[in-house]
C-alpha cells in the first residue's frame, strides 16, 4: 500500500472529527481550561461540546475534574499524556498523508 | 495544518484578550520612567539613588501588576469567557525571550553610550525592538493593534531625530551616570514614555472592547451544574 494512503488509514478517528480536533488542539496548548473557555473558543453549544468531551474522556484523551471556584461549580479539562501523544501522532500522520 | 497551528496559538493570545497584558506592560514602563526621572533630577545623595529603593520599587510594581491582573481575571475575565491555566514550560520560554530582548536593548544602549556618536540609529533600533516584541507578542493576534506597532516605529523615528539639546535637557544631566550621554538618556526616557503610553492606551481600548462585547453567561434555572460533563 502507498505510504500516503497508509498514513491516512492510521489517522485517529476520535481526534479527526473537526469539533473534537478543535477541543484537543486548544487543550494541547494549555495545562487546563474550564468548560466556558472551550465553549467561547469553539462557539459550540453546551450539548455538542459536552458530548464531544464525553467521547474524548471515554477514549482516555481528556480528564474531567469537577471543582468549585468562588462557590460556583467549575468543570476543568485537561489533556492526558495519552491525549498529547495521540495528538502529536495525528499531526505527524496528517503531514505524511498530505 | 495551518488551521491547527492557528488553534494552537489561540490560548496564548487569550491571555491578553482583556488588555491586562498591555496595561501591565504600560504600568511597568511608566514606573521605570518615574524612577529614572527621579534619579536623574535629584542630587546623588537623595533616597532615589539607594540600591534598596530600586529593589522595593520593582517589587512593588511587580506585586501591583500581579495582583491587579489576578483581580481583573478572577472577577471579570474568567466568569465571562472562561479560565485557562498555562503550561509552566511556555511561561519559562516567555521569560527567556523577555530576558534576551532586554539584554539586546541594554547591549545596544551600552554600545551607543560608548561610541558617543549620533544617537539617531541606536534610539530608532530600541524603538524597533519594542515594536517587534509588541508585534510578535500581541499585534499578530489582533489586526487593529498593527496601528500601535506603526505608532511605536514612527514615534521612535521622531525621537531619534529630535534636536540633541531637547533630549539632553530631559535627562536633567546632573545625576546621569558618566558613561551614559545626556542625549541618549533623554531619548531613552522618551522612548520608554512613548512605549508605556501606547501600551496603556491600547490596553485600555482592549479592556473597553472586551467589556462591550462579552457578558457573563446567565445560568439557566433548569440546568443542574453537575449534569454530564457540564
Amino acid at each position: 500500500m502507498n505510504r500516503q494512503i497508509r498514513a491516512f488509514s492510521e489517522i485517529d478517528r476520535v481526534i479527526h472529527e473537526p469539533g473534537r480536533l478543535m477541543i484537543v488542539a486548544l487543550l494541547f496548548a494549555v495545562d487546563r481550561s474550564d468548560f466556558l473557555y472551550l465553549q467561547h473558543e469553539t462557539e459550540m453549544n453546551k450539548g455538542t461540546l459536552s458530548s464531544h468531551l464525553s467521547r474524548l474522556e471515554e477514549a482516555g484523551y481528556v480528564e474531567v475534574l469537577k471543582t468549585y471556584r468562588r462557590k460556583v461549580p467549575q468543570t476543568l479539562l485537561h489533556l492526558t499524556e495519552t491525549g498529547r501523544k495521540v495528538f502529536e501522532q495525528y499531526r505527524r500522520k496528517l503531514k505524511e498523508a498530505l | 495544518m495551518d488551521q491547527i497551528g492557528s488553534l494552537l496559538r489561540r490560548p496564548s493570545s487569550y491571555n491578553n484578550i482583556d488588555g491586562t497584558g498591555e496595561l501591565g506592560g504600560g504600568f511597568m514602563s511608566f514606573g521605570f520612567v518615574v524612577l529614572l526621572w527621579l534619579q536623574w533630577h535629584t542630587p546623588k545623595d537623595a533616597i532615589w539613588h539607594q540600591m534598596y529603593l530600586l529593589f522595593i520599587w520593582v517589587v512593588l510594581m511587580v506585586a501591583m501588576i500581579h495582583y491587579g491582573t489576578k483581580a481583573i481575571k478572577n472577577h471579570i475575565t474568567y466568569p465571562r469567557t472562561g479560565f485557562v491555566a498555562y503550561r509552566t514550560r511556555n511561561v519559562i520560554w516567555l521569560a527567556i525571550i523577555a530576558f534576551v530582548i532586554s539584554a539586546l536593548a541594554s547591549a545596544g544602549l551600552a554600545l551607543a553610550a560608548r561610541s558617543h556618536r549620533d544617537i539617531a540609529i541606536p534610539v530608532f533600533l530600541i524603538g524597533l525592538l519594542f515594536a517587534a516584541s509588541y508585534a510578535f507578542g500581541i499585534a499578530r493576534a489582533v489586526r487593529w493593534k498593527w496601528a500601535v506597532v506603526l505608532a511605536l516605529v514612527l514615534g521612535s523615528l521622531v525621537i531619534a531625530v529630535l534636536p540633541g539639546g531637547l533630549t539632553a535637557a530631559l535627562s536633567g544631566g546632573a545625576s546621569v551616570p558618566a558613561w551614559f550621554s545626556a542625549r541618549l538618556a533623554g531619548a531613552f526616557l522618551l522612548c520608554l514614555t512613548l512605549c508605556g503610553a501606547l501600551l496603556l492606551i491600547s490596553g485600555a481600548i482592549s479592556f473597553w472592547l472586551y467589556l462591550r462585547h462579552t457578558q457573563a453567561p446567565v445560568k439557566e434555572a433548569n440546568e443542574p451544574a453537575d449534569s454530564g460533563i457540564l
